[in-house]
């Protein structure tokens, strides 16, 4: 028998054709396909159980919550009733978001810029192979592995108008010292200061290790070009070190938008409302007010202010142009 | 000319090293210090003596011997289940075939981006429904059924055991538990030390949400203690400043004896 089959035909019969073998003979190969795939999973379910309930429970279900909570009035007492949009007004309104978002973006502003620059420094200067560099690296980033309550205790300490440090040490020079975390022009400030004492030894480490990734025939080259340290420094180094500057400063500034600890302690906002940053005014929103809608709300709002910089950043690192060095 | 350059460079880094050291040293001088001296001399006088006094007062009326075992306690348990689930999930990623294992894979990187500040309100009303305020469970159960970051560290780690190894344990017929916890725990140290080092200090640290899941003394942890002391205390720092050191001492010590898988730690932290 010759069949002589239409494109058209052939084209109508093709899914028929493709199903049937994995509805009738297929019943067999199927579903082992499926049975192992299966069987796979429920092996691999023992491993994945607790980390998958986790991220589920406490990480995912948690952005859902956050979002129904911040349409809702609620104060913990009564049951909640429904607020629409009134959240998101009330918060710029009322409750000062807008203020504390410039706080906040004031405060990564007197961070961000002179830490980054402060750990490139201490990098390059670490750079080497001389004896005593592995301790230095260490005492650097001691502060960091601190913790962040005790620390700032310490420096509310040095920092106060009276008793401290500073100012016995400036007193010693004829200098009076300013009221530091009692003057709103100063606390900000002192704030970033400390918090860049904290952590810029921990950033130095990245630029370290960028730094140990470049080729030393780079350099040998460039000196036979007769490259002066600057020259090679800013032709060389900086260039390389791009992706590792991009990561200290969006983990920073992601970092700097999260501040609680230090301002708890140093300033409670204060003095007025000079250093009232956005996760410090959600905290008050939330557990000395009692309005979990607005605190929602406004925790919705630097969710999506730090998202920006993360996908900004996961964007960079997935079409990261890389530098390779070959010989 | 150079030695004097060297040596320069050398001062220079003693200089930046005592910036970050002298705030340490002031304060256990401070806490070893009465509390007139501390108002009448300067921060950089050490003690006379060795006056524990602060010490005493700190954990028997302060009740930090309290703080200091519920710190203790929360932290063991956190660092313990973030690191077994971590090290049980990251093997299920690295080292198994499953169906939507990738997909998987990556609904766990993208909760990268969920930052801890954000969560806080919603897992407090979930801790709250629960009814786990006030409880240990409530300080340490969010952070103890594995990170996605540690799992993200230790999935690469366990990748580059070489596969024939682990084919050789297949064959003579082991289970993957004891694959797990035979070959690749033992060959994957490194990770495993930086991991428990990375859960135990965001452990002991932890501020923000203990502050919002406990409000009664019988559960607060060592930085709620604090935290509360410095602002009742107002200037007594001889009792604050003590207090300071029984909060860090623990870390000094653990930073001390493993300071080279801790600078290891930082490195592997970076995304390459």
């Amino acid at each position: 028998v010759t069949r002589v089959v239409s494109p058209a035909t052939q084209t109508r019969h093709r899914p028929a054709r493709r199903k049937k073998p994995s509805d009738s003979v297929g019943e067999t190969s199927g579903g082992h396909v499926g049975q192992s795939g299966l069987r796979a999973f429920l092996g691999a379910l023992p491993f994945l159980t607790p980390s998958l309930l986790g991220v589920t429970v406490f990480l995912v279900v948690p952005v859902i919550v956050l979002f129904v909570i911040s349409f809702l009035n609620w104060d913990l007492l009564t049951p909640a009733t429904a607020a629409g949009f009134e959240n998101y007004l009330n918060i710029f309104r009322y409750d000062g978001a807008g203020h504390s978002l410039g706080v906040t973006f004031y405060y990564v502003l007197l961070n961000i810029p002179l830490q980054t620059v402060l750990a490139l420094g201490l990098a390059l200067l670490l750079n080497s192979k001389r004896k005593g560099m592995g301790l230095y690296r260490v005492l650097y980033v001691a502060p960091y592995l601190s913790t962040p309550v005790a620390t700032a205790v310490i420096w509310y300490w040095v920092f106060d108008p009276k008793l401290g440090a500073v100012n016995a040490l400036l007193a010693h020079v004829g200098i009076t010292g300013p009221q530091w975390l009692s003057s709103s022009a100063w606390a900000m400030p002192v704030v970033a200061l400390v918090n860049i004492w904290q952590y810029v030894g921990y950033n130095m480490l990245f630029f370290l290790a960028g730094l140990q990734a470049i080729p030393r025939q780079l350099y040998e080259a460039a000196d036979l070009d007769g490259a002066g340290k600057w020259k090679q420094f800013f032709r060389i180094s900086l260039p390389l070190l791009n992706s590792t500057t991009l990561f200290v400063l969006v983990t920073g500034v992601i970092g700097s938008f999260q501040v609680f600890d230090t301002l708890y302690v140093l300033t409670q906002g204060g003095p007025g409302n000079s250093t009232e940053v956005l996760n410090l005014r959600i905290y008050q929103v939330a557990f000395t007010d009692f309005r979990l809608g607005e605190a929602a709300a406004m925790s919705v709002l630097l969710f999506g202010v730090i998202l920006m910089f993360s996908i900004g950043q996961f964007l960079f690192f997935k079409n990261r142009v890389t530098y390779e060095y070959s010989a | 000319m150079k030695a004097i350059r060297i040596g320069l460079l050398y001062l220079i880094m003693t200089a930046i090293a005592a910036v970050f050291l002298v705030p340490y040293l002031f304060t256990a001088f401070a806490a070893l210090k009465p509390i007139s001296q501390i108002f009448t001399e300067p921060a950089w006088i050490p003690p006379k003596s060795l006056y524990l006094q602060n010490f005493r007062y700190d954990f028997v009326d302060g009740d930090f011997l309290r703080y200091l075992s519920n710190t203790a306690l929360v932290t063991v348990a956190l660092t313990l289940g973030q690191v077994v689930f971590s090290i049980l999930g990251a093997y299920a990623f690295a080292r198994m075939r499953f169906p939507g294992r990738d997909k998987l894979f990556w609904v766990y990187l993208m909760t990268l981006m969920v930052p801890n500040a954000v969560t806080v309100i919603p897992l407090y009303a979930m801790m709250r429904m629960a009814h786990l305020l006030n409880t240990y469970w409530a300080i340490f159960l969010p952070y103890a059924l594995g990170a996605p970051y540690t799992i993200f560290l230790m999935r690469q780690f366990f990748r580059n055991i070489p596969q024939e190894v682990i084919d050789a344990a297949r064959v003579d017929g082991c289970s993957e538990g004891r694959i797990l916890a035979r070959i690749v725990v033992p060959l994957s140290r490194p990770v495993i030390v930086t991991a428990t080092l990375i859960a135990f200090v965001f452990g002991w640290n932890n501020f923000l949400w203990p502050l919002i899941v406990t409000n009664s003394q019988s559960h607060y942890v060592l930085t709620i203690g604090l935290a509360n002391f410095q602002s009742n205390m107002n200037s007594q720092w001889n009792y604050s400043l003590a207090a300071s050191v029984i909060t860090l001492f623990p870390l000094a010590i653990i930073f001390a004896v493993f300071q080279k898988y801790i600078i290891r730690s930082i490195s592997l932290t970076q995304i390459r």
